[in-house]
């Protein structure tokens, strides 16, 4: 017998360690396409309006705080690691650990929830709305849209993780973490094509 | 083959991915060219993407389609940014 066969992981079977399998379930990807869809649109809306109004989007840029921008960036790459991290100790069945995990990951989230809300108020110091220009309709949408998913990400996240403190996921029964995992590696990463094209470009 | 990333591995990724993040912020400061400059950090993009979907998401263990699916969307959608910014 060898070392992989002697393994008992949550969710695979010594048969699918061998095939290829998608995490989760085929109900979620198809809806990360959709989301992931909507955001290209808005992405390259974004793009053609800033070619269409570059002194304005210049300005505008110019009125943004670059380095929450980065903080938001790196605090949601952190959270979507240990979110990574807490899958593969549930695989191995260690739902206890898996669950302080997705805690720490959720915790992560909270600070670019702060660090946005910081953002928007300090625009609205500087008397700048959604109505203040396009580059800042466009601004407010986009980020208050991910916003959004971001919140939508965190309640999946804390069912996951009630169900993981109580060890209720099985070999047969994982698909709804993955899923939920997925979900929020998609938050990332729709964040990681945003940060460069509203704050670095 | 083994469907689980150690946890090594998705150490290194989001070692690789803060790197890349601190990169694509501060490039401008060293390119002063335009079109290399988007073009950079448009790369970088790309990079962090797939790093995701191999890594994060696992799907370089996933069937092939849907780790294209996803590429796709990391390759073309920086492509098709690029050209708007640069043409």
């Amino acid at each position: 017998m060898n070392r992989a066969s002697e393994l008992t992981l949550v969710g695979i079977s010594n048969g699918q360690m061998l095939e290829k399998r998608l995490p989760g379930d085929l109900a979620m990807w198809f809806f990360i396409l959709a989301e992931l869809t909507v955001f290209a649109i808005l992405f390259i809306g974004f793009a053609v309006s800033e070619q269409l109004n570059s002194v304005m989007f210049i300005e505008g840029k110019a009125k943004l705080h670059q380095i929450s921008g980065l903080i938001n960036t790196l605090t949601l790459i952190t959270s979507s690691f240990f979110v990574a991290l807490a899958l593969n100790a549930m695989h191995k069945g260690e739902g206890k650990k898996s669950a302080k995990l997705l805690v720490i990951a959720k915790l992560i989230a909270c600070v670019y929830i702060a660090v946005k809300i910081w953002e928007y108020m300090s625009l609205f110091d500087q008397n700048i709305d959604i109505e203040t220009n396009t580059f800042f309709t466009l601004y407010f949408m986009i980020t208050f849209f991910h916003l959004m998913h971001v919140l939508l990400g965190m309640v999946i996240l804390i069912f996951i993780t009630a169900k993981a403190a109580k060890n209720e996921y099985n070999a047969s029964n994982i698909s709804g973490f993955e899923s939920g995992a997925s979900y929020w590696h998609m938050v990332d990463m729709l964040w990681i094509i945003l940060f460069p094209l509203i704050y670095v470009i | 083959m083994h469907p689980i990333n150690s946890n090594k591995k998705n150490t290194l990724s989001w070692l690789w991915l803060m790197a890349l993040t601190v990169i694509s912020t501060f490039i401008g400061l060293v390119i002063n060219n335009k079109a290399l400059f988007i073009v950079s950090v448009l790369f970088i993009v790309f990079l962090k993407g797939q790093q995701i979907i191999d890594i994060f998401m696992e799907l370089s263990q996933a069937p092939k389609f849907w780790r294209r699916l996803l590429l796709g969307y990391v390759t073309l959608l920086p492509i098709i940014i690029g050209f708007i910014y640069i043409l």
